[in-house]
């Protein structure tokens, strides 16, 4: 049989004289606490050697406004007494009980009121709750009993619950103890210089009982979104790219008119773009971008038409996408082959909702080189998505203002059908040509919150930012992907 | 963007296929289905193709694509001999006019709601809410040729659509729904555009409302249509797309001489473009017949010019053509986008990690080795959470969004601290002790740099556990510092230092103020620091400013 611990035999060895007894008794023969002694006797319960009996018993002390009575009776007897057999309505409603004891006085049919005068109506025998009023008088407190509940029920006595336990030695218990019980001390812990001097070969140690679960200890942990994105990102210097990083504040220049955005586009309205009241001067060349816009510059296109304006490209806003950094990193590097990608906060003037944020992070996605063309565009996001663990990819036409072709790449998700996750093109001549880019872009992005959600199984985009500590604690760092 | 509503029997009819084949293909030509009907299906199409955002358009494009009628749909215009004047005093308030005359329409109910809807949707994506374009259509047979489009005095009157009395165009802007709608396009004139028969009576007040008086209804037989604006180029698509629509729904075009100029002619543009650097953009190898026939499909007109080039007819109505790239686009729609291998390129590149996020790593690193949880908070914030609650006057660099959409969200953060005292009072009722820290994106003035900050909260948490988590930080970045006591009220009074990097103050740590946890709602001590990562040797100069 298991090993008894050495308070489980204490607990037996007291019990053999006493036979039954409380647990209050025990702890104090014991020299422990009471909770100590329960714990015990429930342990060498389980072994069948001792009996635990609970009891539960309920008594009712006095509320504060039940105290105030104690001695001089409830209030609508207090009343009851203060008149002989008739009063005015208008005298007694001067007393100071009057407005809790009429009422009652009504209700017990101890008086009635006619023409304005209370009349007794004799039949004043004090009922049970009464009596029970008594007994709490005397006592301090009182049991469960006929008219306790009225008293509780009027907040005059609230209920306390107290629990006792019973402990008795079974005849198993009794056997064990006549076989003789080793009551040497155990030893919690192992200590230093027990190791050392070898005492640890006699010691009996204190046995841990493996059933019982561990206290939960929590990690320090990365955020569950920071590791997907830790995840694309070594993905992305897999398959050979570099990393870029900028400023979340950009020009409008480098946010919409280097990318070949009208200046009447509706992105570029209040409605949908966040703006600052800054200002930012234009790079040196901007005129092949304002060429560009006007009239195609030297490329084939016939631009947009109309008269461009620097002091509309000179706003500042909140970066709408992050490809105002490729065009950058592009611009700095014009020799082939360039491979970069970057994750970033970008930000849209949205109303927040479970599905809406009004900043959220995107991954965004380069390729330059001699002869890149649409079916290499093709291969980086399949081969892309297949390592995000999406096998099934599949391409139709899209649109995108910087971009021409542009293709839509939608994935296959169990559950879902096919999801749109993405978009993807190669650079409009007209976005590269004034920065001295001689060779296709090829370019995707995409909003990695929507992974999240796939990935993490999150209903609402917003406990990524403003997380629940215990989601943080309960997702597992490996594994349990969705 | 646009939705249009397609009715299978009209659809079918136009495109001369059943309505499984164009639920099935349509999303192959650049189309997201919206939600399929029982009588009919709802498309959304994107916004540089206008051409589509009819039944009539769409079934002209699917009827290429599905190889039943190839190349250029050949439009032919006839004169009217009706003449549109133009009033140089709208020189500055809306200058062009483009017109035409539709002779034979046949309008059903659904023809009429059809045409409406064509209507919205190119004052959506070709007019930029009608003020770049608007666009009006008459009966011509109540009014009288020539016409005039004036300048008119603001007090002129006359009865707007949907109501039955006269009203000033004063008026109008002040209590007819589309006044109050687009008012503020022209109200800032002394004058306002108006458009006028020989005797005088009102046809429209452009882009505002038309006349009751040219009201077209199920009698009409003839159309006479008015195009306005600011863009010449956006007027003339908006009279292709409209005209062109109505021919293939049966109607004839007829043109109109604006101050002496006929319109519209219909007419395609002319562009020769490069087989090879079609080819080469596709990665497909196309000879010049191959190409000429998906453009075809496409429905340009479209003939090889020697070896190496194809002619190419670009139809009036296709405004999105600007370059030469985008008539590749069409190729590769023709061949199929789903038709493309896949491939990767040969060419060997090294990956390269950027520094910030590298060292931003490494604080993740330090800080979770130290049993802290990391958070991600938002970057938009408020002043009352970065400085008011904080007991810290405003940074003088703090970004004030022009037109906030809550007043949650007016300001970009300057630093991470006050997020994580908000992300405590969010987790106010989960178990301590709680550790947190975020590592991110602050701005001041235009540019970007990271910051680390993190916070502890349990009854224990005091200047020590702050003084120990920011030393083993900087120590494990490679920071050496001198520490200061602190002046910074947001920390308590003799249990707060700054971290001082050559000279400047870098970092603050310390016991969090209590005031300052009052205002967040908080009722535990808190240990707290905060680090500008400027700091650390090595780190990059802000990359991407504008």
């Amino acid at each position: 049989m298991v090993e008894l611990t050495l308070n489980e035999k204490k607990l037996l060895v007291v019990l053999g004289s006493m036979g039954t007894a409380d647990a209050a008794v025990l702890a104090e023969k014991m020299d422990t606490r009471r909770e100590a002694v329960v714990q015990y006797a429930n342990l060498a319960g389980e072994r069948g050697l001792v009996d635990v009996e609970k009891h539960v018993s309920r008594r009712y002390t006095p509320t504060e406004e039940g105290r105030a009575y104690i001695g001089k009776g409830l209030p609508e007897r207090q009343l009851l007494e203060s008149f002989e057999e008739t009063i005015p309505m208008r005298d007694l409603q001067s007393h100071p009980l009057a407005k809790i004891a009429i009422g009652w006085m009504r209700k017990k049919g101890w008086i009635v009121i006619r023409d304005g005068v209370v009349q007794k109506t004799g039949k004043t025998a004090p009922g049970p709750d009464e009596t029970a009023f008594a007994r709490l008088g005397e006592n301090g407190a009182i049991g469960d009993g006929v008219g306790v509940a009225d008293l509780a029920k009027r907040g005059l006595v609230q209920e306390e619950e107290t629990v006792a336990y019973t402990v008795s030695i079974t005849p198993r218990g009794r056997e064990l103890l006549a076989e003789g019980l080793d009551l040497q001390e155990e030893a919690g812990t192992l200590t230093r210089e027990q190791i050392l001097s070898g005492e640890w070969k006699d010691l009996p140690l204190r046995r841990y009982d493996v059933t019982k679960l561990p206290k939960r200890a929590y990690p320090g942990k990365v955020h569950p979104y920071q590791r997907l994105i830790d995840e694309m990102r070594r993905i992305l210097f897999d398959m050979g790219f570099e990393e870029m990083a900028g400023g979340i504040v950009q020009s409008s220049f480098w946010n919409f008119d280097a990318l070949f955005q009208p200046q009447d586009h509706p992105a570029r309205e209040m409605q949908d773009t966040f703006f600052l009241g800054e200002r930012w001067p234009l790079p040196a060349g901007y005129e092949r971008v304002r060429d560009i816009h006007e009239h195609g510059g030297e490329t084939s296109s016939a631009g947009w038409g109309g008269t461009w304006s620097a002091e509309k490209a000179e706003q500042c806003v909140l970066r709408t996408h992050t490809t105002g950094l490729s065009i950058q990193h592009l611009a700095a590097h014009p020799k082939p082959p360039v491979k970069a990608f970057c994750i970033g906060r970008v930000y849209r003037r949205e109303a927040i909702d479970p599905t809406h944020l009004a900043e959220f992070e995107q991954l965004e996605g380069i390729v330059m080189d001699e002869d890149v063309n649409l079916r290499h565009l093709l291969g980086f996001l399949k081969e892309f998505y297949a390592k995000m663990g999406f096998e099934k990819v599949r391409f139709r036409p899209g649109y995108f203002p910087y971009t021409e072709p542009s293709v839509e790449p939608e994935v296959y998700v169990d559950g879902l059908g096919w999801v749109e996750l993405g978009g993807s093109g190669i650079f409009r001549q007209e976005v590269t040509e004034p920065f001295g880019i001689e060779h296709p872009v090829l370019a995707w992005g995409l909003g990695i919150s929507r992974v999240a959600m796939l990935r993490l199984g999150l209903r609402d985009l917003r406990q990524l930012y403003r997380s629940d500590v215990e989601w943080i604690r309960e997702t597992p760092t490996y594994g349990g992907r969705r | 963007m646009a939705i249009i509503t397609l009715p299978y029997r009209y659809i079918e009819r136009l495109a001369g296929t059943d309505r499984q084949t164009i639920i099935d293909r349509i999303p192959m030509i650049g189309a997201d289905i919206e939600r399929i009907e029982e009588d009919h299906v709802d498309v959304e199409f994107f916004p540089n193709r206008p051409d589509l955002y009819s039944p009539e358009g769409v079934a002209r494009a699917m009827r290429g694509f599905l190889g039943l009628e190839e190349g250029l749909s050949a439009y032919t215009v006839r004169p009217s001999g009706i003449a549109f004047s133009v009033d140089p005093g709208l020189a500055d308030i809306r200058p062009f006019l483009g017109s035409a005359v539709i002779r034979n329409v046949n309008l059903d109910e659904e023809a009429i709601e059809s045409l409406m809807a064509l209507q919205e949707a190119l004052h959506w994506a070709v007019g930029r809410g009608r003020g770049k374009v608007a666009i009006g259509v008459h009966d011509l047979d109540t009014v009288t040729p020539p016409f005039r489009y004036v300048a008119s005095p603001r007090d002129r009157s006359f009865v707007p659509l949907d109501f039955e009395r006269e009203m000033t165009m004063e008026e109008i802007l002040a209590d007819h729904p589309k006044g109050r709608d687009y008012a503020h396009l022209v109200e800032n004139f002394d004058k306002f555009p108006l458009i006028v028969d020989a005797d005088d009576r009102v046809l429209s007040f452009p882009p505002i409302i038309n006349g009751e008086l040219t009201r077209v209804t199920a009698a009409t037989k003839n159309i006479l249509l008015d195009c306005t604006g600011t863009d010449r180029k956006a007027v003339m698509t908006a009279v292709n797309i409209i005209c062109t629509a109505l021919i293939e729904a049966g109607a004839t075009v007829e043109t109109v001489t604006v101050d002496g100029e006929e319109m519209p002619t219909l007419a395609p543009a002319e562009r020769v473009v490069s087989v090879a650097e079609c080819s080469r953009l596709l990665g497909l190898s196309l000879t010049p017949q191959e190409m000429a026939r998906l453009l075809r499909r496409m429905r340009f007109g479209a003939e090889p010019d020697g070896d190496s080039r194809v002619r190419v007819l670009v139809p009036c109505y296709r405004s999105d053509i600007l370059h030469d790239w985008d008539i590749f686009e069409d190729v590769a729609i023709a061949h199929g986008i789903e038709n493309f291998d896949a491939a990767l390129p040969a060419t060997s590149t090294v990956a390269q990690e950027h520094p910030i996020p590298a060292l931003a790593g490494a604080v993740r690193s330090v800080m979770t080795g130290l049993g802290y949880l990391e958070v991600i908070p938002f970057t938009l914030t408020n002043e009352r959470v970065l400085y008011t609650n904080m007991q810290r006057d405003p940074a003088p660099g703090t970004l004030r969004l022009l037109h906030p959409i809550s007043e949650e969200q007016t300001v970009v953060r300057t630093d991470l601290l006050p997020l994580l005292m908000e992300m405590l009072l969010a987790n106010k009722h989960r178990e301590l002790p709680q550790r947190l820290f975020a590592v991110g994106d602050v701005v001041e003035d235009c540019t970007t740099y990271q910051k680390a900050a993190a916070v502890s909260i349990h009854p224990a948490a005091d200047f020590s556990e702050a003084y120990a988590a920011a030393d083993v930080l900087c120590r494990e970045i490679s920071l050496p510092y001198t520490v200061t006591e602190s002046a910074d009220p947001a920390f308590l009074d003799g249990r707060r230092g700054d971290i001082i990097v050559g000279g400047r103050i870098v970092g603050v740590f310390g016991e969090i103020h209590p005031a300052v946890l009052g205002t967040f709602d908080l009722e535990h001590p808190v240990a707290a620091f905060a680090l500008d990562l400027r700091a650390v040797p090595g780190y990059p100069v802000p990359p991407g400013t504008p």
